[in-house]
């Protein structure tokens, strides 16, 4: 039922299976577009931010008193008749389960969704124990009736098709089902279903939250099977967390304005329950409820104890971290998780389901941050996830590849001459283009949908001597933090830059002993020799007295910005690395809030021109009218379709997953071709590598450029 | 005399018709439980989801189930006056109104009526107490769900009523409470909007002025 790849080669074949899917994918698309919007447009009504600020304040509260909110609930829910339990483990959880259900002799169990009784895989264990278990909610019967996991933990059959349904319905009734007629399919479910309910003896319900104050747990559904779950049988279990402790009604009334409308772009879900107490129950002889709350741990004591990784608990299930993961898009739920889906499932199968399972599954994120920007609980997914990484590198030991890497990482020097040999020994590929033109293609096999970028001659550090302006009485003295792929790649987008700045009152500044940002090394798992470079760059900043740091990078700035203060804590150097981290600016920020630069410091060519927004400038640093606003001065700036969208670039990710990566890059495309535009710009220059790499491979006809390009190539002089 | 705050009844009632709630407007119960009584007249016959040993059933509805001839409405947490006023008028055509014993109905009835503590306008929610069995019922097996909502109990948002609800669950006895915002609804398959899974084919809300 659930699988989780045990290897690469395993994996990738998975993936290569469900990118040739394409009900699936078209299925994924049309949903990732409408959610998009109608999350938009959900939100409007209320403060988003303001909101999911508050929920991440109250979870990480309970967090910290998990075990009290534990006693509470527990005196609360027993002076209202209800039993309450503590499982340990899935397998103790199980057992307590089994045991209600022996001891009121029950028969038949009707389940409505939860996802921690799919974590524990209870219905397996009910069955063995010979029980009939029927789950209720339509998404999750289907997948029953086929023996499969859910995709997706909102929408557990978003994977099949209206055919797929009726075939399934049609084998369970003994009576042909119209698959076009999906009203009418789901009407079978309320008939089918309908006597399930009224032949149980047992109902177990999952628990959004679990309210401390009154011992209540509540539902939340849109079907109102859980009503029938928690009415109609004698017995009642429902299944909570440890994470679902909420201290007060407040807390969860907050919590349910945001998890409906992150979950489906929804108001609030059509029913919504909360019960307190065994209430009453006309099938028992004494009226009342028999009634059980089973939390469960496995494992959750342990992460809210995590000064990092408690803030999982502040996670509500709405799978929107599913809803607008690029990846997730593209291969769909079974491949993006073992039981829980989307980024918070790779977190979550590292933790509940062992390391084993989560060592292949973790790599499989490309780092765009759009799960984080849309979490109802402001979690920092990306980070958890680079995070695990380097706990399963700390655990599993570095193959050999990975040491020799960290080894060269950690030397500057010994890194950049790597650079500059490979520089000259590529020579016979490039015959001068920018591209590696002429790398057999059996070397490359799924690594072809673009061009690779050929090494620059002279490095930009090898310039900058011959380079470095003279600024009389600036206005501001800035210093430039190259990054790989300028300094090396693209010497020529950091001397635009230079130029742009200089022009401007700008004093620039180069210092020598910078190195690789490190973000590369955290989403390969290499934290020490991230810690290091960031160590050595922190370090070779701190010498002058900037007024900022620039970078044309959007992934280095968003790293050296945000992540060095955090990988740096506890670290003697955690003071001047904040103090770096609030210099560091990118690019067009600068240039446009800064210095000011208007339409009349450009000559405008009406080129039109539009934008790739990289992941780490419009989500990573939060960037998004700058850019829009200079292309606009000094060009005619055609907005693109799903312009926020991930490039596939992701670093590293385009290496690990060619196929994904090859995806991503081809929507790119699609959408920038469609603009009509003939010039693409942007903050980055990874998204630079991927775009002109694609869009060279295609004869697109496109010219891809950094904006500093545009820029300097449109200045008034 | 409660006050009626008329935009918080506006966004209440374009809210929950967004969520294909019908909402209509009374002058008080009675006028309520008349609407209760022509919508059972008006709509197709129940169709019977399971076994029901003593009913009359008629020829077989849209799902191939029979369908009940008998109509039945239920109201099981009116107060005895409403209640008899209700009997009455069903009686009068022929339909059989029930406050009890709707276990032995759960192939389904025609109609339950409720009436909600309170409303939430910023999302057209009624909030309902369900303690008893016979009333959580009413709104799951019947086939339109009809809530009687008084305008003066209309409150903004979720938190605003967290000290109401706070008060009802707090003196240690159980209870039951149910929010509902639209009819039963689904999108488990090929994400094409359904209503009526489990629950109400249909919402019924009726605004009342007093
Ligand atoms: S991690 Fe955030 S976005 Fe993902 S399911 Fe949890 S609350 Fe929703």
């Amino acid at each position: 039922m659930h699988s989780a790849p045990k290897n690469y080669s395993e994996y990738h074949k998975q993936l290569d299976e469900a990118l040739e899917d394409k009900f699936l994918r078209n299925t994924l698309d049309t949903f990732a577009v409408a959610y998009r919007a109608n999350r938009e447009t959900i939100f409007k009504e209320v403060d988003e931010r303001g909101l999911i600020a508050q929920i991440a304040d109250a979870k990480d509260d309970a967090c910290r008193h998990m075990e009290e909110l534990y006693a509470q609930f527990k005196e609360q829910a027993e002076k209202r008749g209800v039993h309450v339990h503590r499982a340990a483990t899935a397998e103790e959880a199980n057992a307590i389960i089994a045991r209600i259900a022996r001891e009121n002799d029950v028969k038949r169990v009707v389940k409505s969704k939860s996802m921690t009784a799919e974590e524990i895989q209870l219905n397996p264990y009910l069955e063995k124990e010979g029980l009939i278990v029927d789950e209720t909610d339509l998404g999750e019967w289907i997948i029953q009736l086929r023996h499969e996991g859910p995709s997706h933990m909102v929408m557990p059959a978003i994977h099949l098709s209206r055919y797929q349904v009726a075939e399934d319905f049609t084998r369970e009734t003994g009576v042909k089902q119209d698959a076009e007629d999906i009203q009418r399919l789901v009407k079978v479910a309320r008939v089918q279903l309908r006597r399930k309910f009224i032949a149980a003896d047992m109902g177990v319900s999952g628990c959004n939250f679990a309210i401390a104050e009154n011992g209540a747990v509540s539902t939340v559904t849109n079907e109102g099977n859980a009503r029938m779950v928690t009415t109609l049988p004698r017995v009642h279990v429902a299944i909570a967390g440890l994470d679902k402790l909420v201290p007060t009604l407040d807390v969860a009334l907050t919590a349910l304005q945001v998890l409906p409308r992150n979950a489906t772009a929804q108001r609030l879900t059509s029913y919504v329950t909360l019960m307190d107490g065994a209430g009453e129950c006309k099938a028992n002889p004494d009226g009342r409820k028999i009634m059980h709350v089973v939390f469960v741990d496995n494992g959750r004591s342990e992460i809210a104890r995590d000064p990092l990784f408690s803030q999982i608990f502040r996670c509500v299930r709405c799978g929107a971290c599913a809803n607008v993961c690029p990846v997730f898009r593209l291969v769909g739920g079974h491949k993006m998780g073992y039981i829980y889906i989307g980024a918070i499932g790779l977190i979550l199968t590292y933790f509940f389901h062992g390391h084993d399972k989560a060592k292949v599954l973790c790599q499989n994120c490309v780092g765009c941050e759009a799960c984080k920007s849309v979490c109802a609980g402001g979690i920092d997914l990306p980070r958890l996830i680079r995070e695990i990484r380097s706990r399963l590198t700390a655990e599993e030991g570095n193959p050999l590849p990975m040491s020799l890497l960290s080894s060269v990482m950690k030397n500057r020097k010994l890194f950049h001459r790597l650079l500059k040999y490979a520089a000259f020994a590529q020579k016979p590929f490039t015959r001068g283009t920018q591209f590696q033109r002429h790398l057999p293609a059996m070397f490359l096999g799924k690594h072809s949908f673009k061009a690779l970028p050929a090494i620059a001659d002279k490095s930009f550090r090898d310039r900058w001597p011959a380079l470095s302006p003279r600024v009389e009485n600036p206005r501001y003295r800035v210093a430039l933090f190259g990054g790989c792929a300028q300094d090396f790649v693209y010497p020529e987008q950091l001397e635009a830059a230079v130029k742009v700045l200089a022009a401007h009152g700008v004093a620039v500044d180069y210092p020598e002993a910078q190195t690789c940002c490190g973000l590369p090394l955290e989403m390969m798992g290499q934290r020490p020799t991230s810690k290091e470079v960031a160590r050595q760059n922190v370090e070779a900043f701190s010498a002058g007295n900037y007024d900022a740091v620039i970078t044309l990078c959007a992934s280095c700035a968003s790293h050296l910005k945000h992540s060095y203060p955090e990988i740096l804590q506890g670290d003697p150097l955690i003071f001047k690395a904040q103090a770096f981290a609030d210099k560091v600016t990118d690019f067009s920020s600068f240039v446009h809030d800064v210095l000011g630069l208007r339409p009349e410091d450009f000559n405008n060519t009406g080129e039109k021109t539009t934008y790739h927004a990289a992941c780490h400038i419009c989500r990573g640093l939060g960037v998004k009218e700058a850019p829009r606003a200079l292309i606009a001065d000094a060009a005619d700036y055609v907005p693109c379709n799903e312009e926020e969208v991930c490039c596939g670039f992701g670093g590293t990710y385009s290496m690990k997953f060619p196929e994904i990566s090859a995806r991503l890059l081809e929507k790119k495309l699609d959408n920038i071709r469609e603009t009509g535009a003939s010039r693409v710009v942007m903050d980055c220059p990874g998204c630079v590598m991927q775009i002109r790499g694609g869009a060279e491979k295609q004869g697109l006809g496109v010219k891809v450029s950094h904006i500093a390009e545009l820029l300097a190539e449109n200045m008034k002089k | 005399m409660p006050t009626i705050n008329q935009a918080l009844v506006d966004e209440f009632r374009a809210k929950a018709e967004a969520v294909n709630a019908v909402v209509r407007e009374a002058a008080d119960l009675d006028a309520a439980l008349q609407y209760v009584v022509e919508t059972c007249e008006a709509k197709a016959p129940c169709e019977m989801l399971a076994e029901e040993a003593d009913a009359e059933k008629g020829p077989l509805g849209p799902n191939g189930v029979p369908t009940r001839v008998k109509r039945i409405v239920a109201a099981p947490c009116l107060d005895d006056e409403s209640y008899a006023k209700l009997s009455a008028a069903c009686e009068a055509r022929g339909f059989s109104c029930i406050r009890s014993g709707l276990r032995g109905h759960l192939a389904g009835i025609d109609v339950g009526f409720s009436v909600a503590d309170l409303g939430v306008a910023a999302s057209g929610t009624c909030m309902v107490n369900t303690d008893s069995e016979e009333g959580r019922l009413a709104g799951m097996i019947a086939e339109i769900n009809v809530i009687a909502l008084r305008k003066s109990e209309i409150y903004p948002h979720l938190p605003a009523i967290a000290e109401k609800l706070r008060a009802r669950m707090g003196d240690g006895t159980p209870t039951y409470t149910t929010f509902i915002t639209g009819p039963s609804r689904t999108a488990d398959i090929e994400r094409v909007a359904a209503v009526g899974v489990h629950g109400p084919l249909e919402l019924h809300i009726i605004l009342l002025e007093a």
